[in-house]
């Protein structure tokens, strides 16, 4: 693990940052900062991943899905308090996410894909049929217990969840770990080659990103108070996600905050100029456009911007 | 009794609809994940022409084909070559597309369902089932259109420059195939497909602008069941999807319409993933 005090410096400003922001903005825009800290939470899991090990996946609402209803059954129909029922839903999407990981034991790229797809879709239709008296069938659940009141406190408990999220998803990735874990998503078979069990790496991998969506997927249902099957599983929720990630830059940690951040306040930003249907629309094809023209997202774009500044300079100083 | 002419019904509706996803696998080996948004394109053109302006419907028809067509062959065009055949991205950026079209939708129509008329009103009784013309003429028209593709594919040459593509890129290139123009050829031709697909699925079901998400989730299951483009395996298992879906609903409970389809993709792709009939080349 290579640490620099640059490092240390970067993330002590981003937390500084993040923290100070509730002095300075206005409620309306901390609940679109809260939203944007849940989605950089789903958008990092999503990336640990498949930015990484390149398995793509179409069903991450599925494992979030997972962790929201498990708290939210718990809390509200078993009354079990909020500190056991967040563990056990996080335990939950970690069963969650062995599920979806063998089928990855044998087929992947667009197959693995489709298949997370069928699963996401299968536990949409599933909720709503089994069990109505528990997970409230196709309305979903209200009056769940909230953990937060007021935007503020929403606010700080949220961006504390992002940061460790985070810096601990940033530290894995600077182990050998999450080395070998970007190399199976590079070429499984050499890292087969170099006498290292894909299949360890690859359930690792899924038992992270499941851990992340579950435990973001319980503290978003606590901050909502309420939860609908047609808002969760939902196309538009996954493309969210996926979209924050890739535009934010994936396999990178710093890039599906950005993301995250980026989508959200697009959004917001186009409501006053576009107050319908077509915002979507715009933001969509924003997104669209981003992507074809830097498949590696904005922080490919900061880094190119950056290099060409200093190359600037350079340049200068030598004349 | 019911349930047999039901799920026939509902079988050819449902190979009607996976062809032109099948195709474009088979050909371009691309999942063309904006293959519902051509059943949503084709189901609003013909609401437009022919319910709001009047038009003759079997004009109608054909202009949502047309339209179904020109998308197809833009999306080859401005999305799927420039990415030069990087799967990932083909697929990413087709399902950005899929939203952003439903958004336009949204736009244009309103987020609010819209009952089509049907396209050939009338309901006869056979054997006790009552069967509406219109689901019996969408199923006539997908034989049709499916046993004309089968010796399109077989007998032309340019079927025939398809199935080379198919199999070797390369080397149908070498045999003075040019892989572009056909796959240009089938993007155009799935897209005309799963627009006439939608303007039945459409007076099937109903127009919403999310419609395009169930024709999609059929046609992978098709897809991905019967083996990659084979015109064969995706009729057979469109009809075992649509038996399943019928007797589902009838006999379980209508809720679960979906689940068992669900579960056969997750079964199949996870014990036998290439497809039941294996990787016959169309």
């Amino acid at each position: 693990m290579n640490l620099r005090w640059t490092h240390v410096v970067m993330w002590l400003a981003f937390v500084a940052l993040m923290f100070a922001i509730p002095e300075f903005v206005s409620k309306g825009t901390l609940r679109t900062l809260i939203f944007a800290n849940f989605l950089a939470i789903f958008a990092i899991s999503w990336d640990v991943l498949s930015g990484r090990t390149g398995y793509i996946s179409f069903g991450h609402p599925f494992l979030i899905g997972i962790g929201a209803y498990t708290s939210a059954i718990l809390t509200k129909r078993f009354d079990v308090p909020i500190e056991f029922a967040i563990p056990a839903a996080v335990v939950m999407t970690m069963i969650g996410g062995i599920i979806v990981f063998l089928p990855a034991l044998r087929i992947k790229g667009s197959y693995f894909a489709l298949v997370t797809l069928a699963f996401m879709e299968l536990m949409y239709q599933l909720v709503q049929v089994i069990r109505p008296d528990l997970t409230g069938g196709t309305r979903g659940m209200s009056g769940v217990q909230t953990l937060t009141r007021g935007a503020v406190n929403g606010y700080y408990l949220s961006v504390s969840l992002m940061l460790a999220v985070a810096l601990s998803m940033w530290l894995l990735m600077r182990t050998q770990l999450g080395t070998a874990l970007s190399a199976v998503g590079m070429n499984e078979e050499s890292v087969r080659g170099s006498g290292l069990s894909t299949t360890k790496l690859k359930l690792f991998a899924f038992l992270t990103s499941a851990f992340v969506a579950g435990l973001g997927g319980a503290f978003y249902v606590h901050y909502l108070g309420s939860i609908a099957p047609r808002a969760l599983f939902d196309i538009n929720f996954l493309f969210t996600i996926i979209v924050a990630a890739l535009i934010g830059g994936a396999s990178t940690i710093i890039g599906p905050v950005i993301g995250a951040f980026f989508l959200t306040f697009l959004l917001e930003y186009l409501r006053p100029y576009l107050p319908g249907a077509e915002r979507y629309f715009i933001y969509g094809l924003i997104a669209l456009l981003l992507y074809m023209y830097e498949p590696k997202g904005l922080i490919a774009l900061i880094d190119k911007g950056w290099q060409r500044l200093r190359g600037a300079a350079d340049r200068k100083e030598t004349v | 009794m019911q349930i047999i002419i039901q799920g026939l019904l509902l079988s050819g509706l449902y190979a009607l609809i996976a062809m032109g996803f099948t195709l474009i696998f088979s050909v371009g080996r691309v999942l063309n994940l904006a293959y519902g948004a051509y059943l949503l394109i084709g189901g609003y053109v013909y609401f437009t022409i022919s319910q709001t302006l009047g038009v003759p419907k079997l004009i109608g028809l054909l202009l949502a084909a047309v339209v179904g067509c020109l998308v197809g062959l833009l999306k080859y065009r401005l999305l799927v070559k420039p990415l030069k055949g990087d799967h990932v991205a083909v697929e990413i950026s087709t399902l950005i597309l899929a939203v952003v079209l439903q958004a336009g939708v949204v736009f244009l129509y309103g987020d609010s369902s819209k009952i089509l008329l049907p396209i050939v009103p009338g309901v006869t009784q056979v054997a006790g089932a009552s069967v509406t013309y219109n689901l019996l003429t969408a199923t006539i028209a997908s034989w049709a259109i499916l046993i004309g593709l089968y010796f399109f594919v077989r007998k032309t040459h340019v079927g025939r420059a398809m199935q080379a593509v198919s199999m070797d890129t390369k080397g149908a290139a070498i045999s003075g195939v040019d892989p572009d123009k056909i796959n240009m050829f089938t993007w155009g031709l799935s897209g005309a497909l799963g627009a006439t697909a939608g303007v039945f699925f459409a007076s099937y079901t109903q127009l919403s602008p999310s419609m395009w998400v169930a024709p999609l989730i059929i046609s992978v299951a098709v897809v991905i069941v019967g083996g990659i483009g084979s015109i064969i395996g995706t009729l057979i298992v469109a009809h075992i999807v649509g038996f399943m879906e019928v007797l589902a609903v009838s006999v379980i409970a209508p809720e679960l319409r979906g689940v068992f389809t669900m579960l056969l993709i997750i079964g199949v792709l996870v014990i036998r993933p290439q497809g039941l009939f294996g990787r016959e080349e169309l």
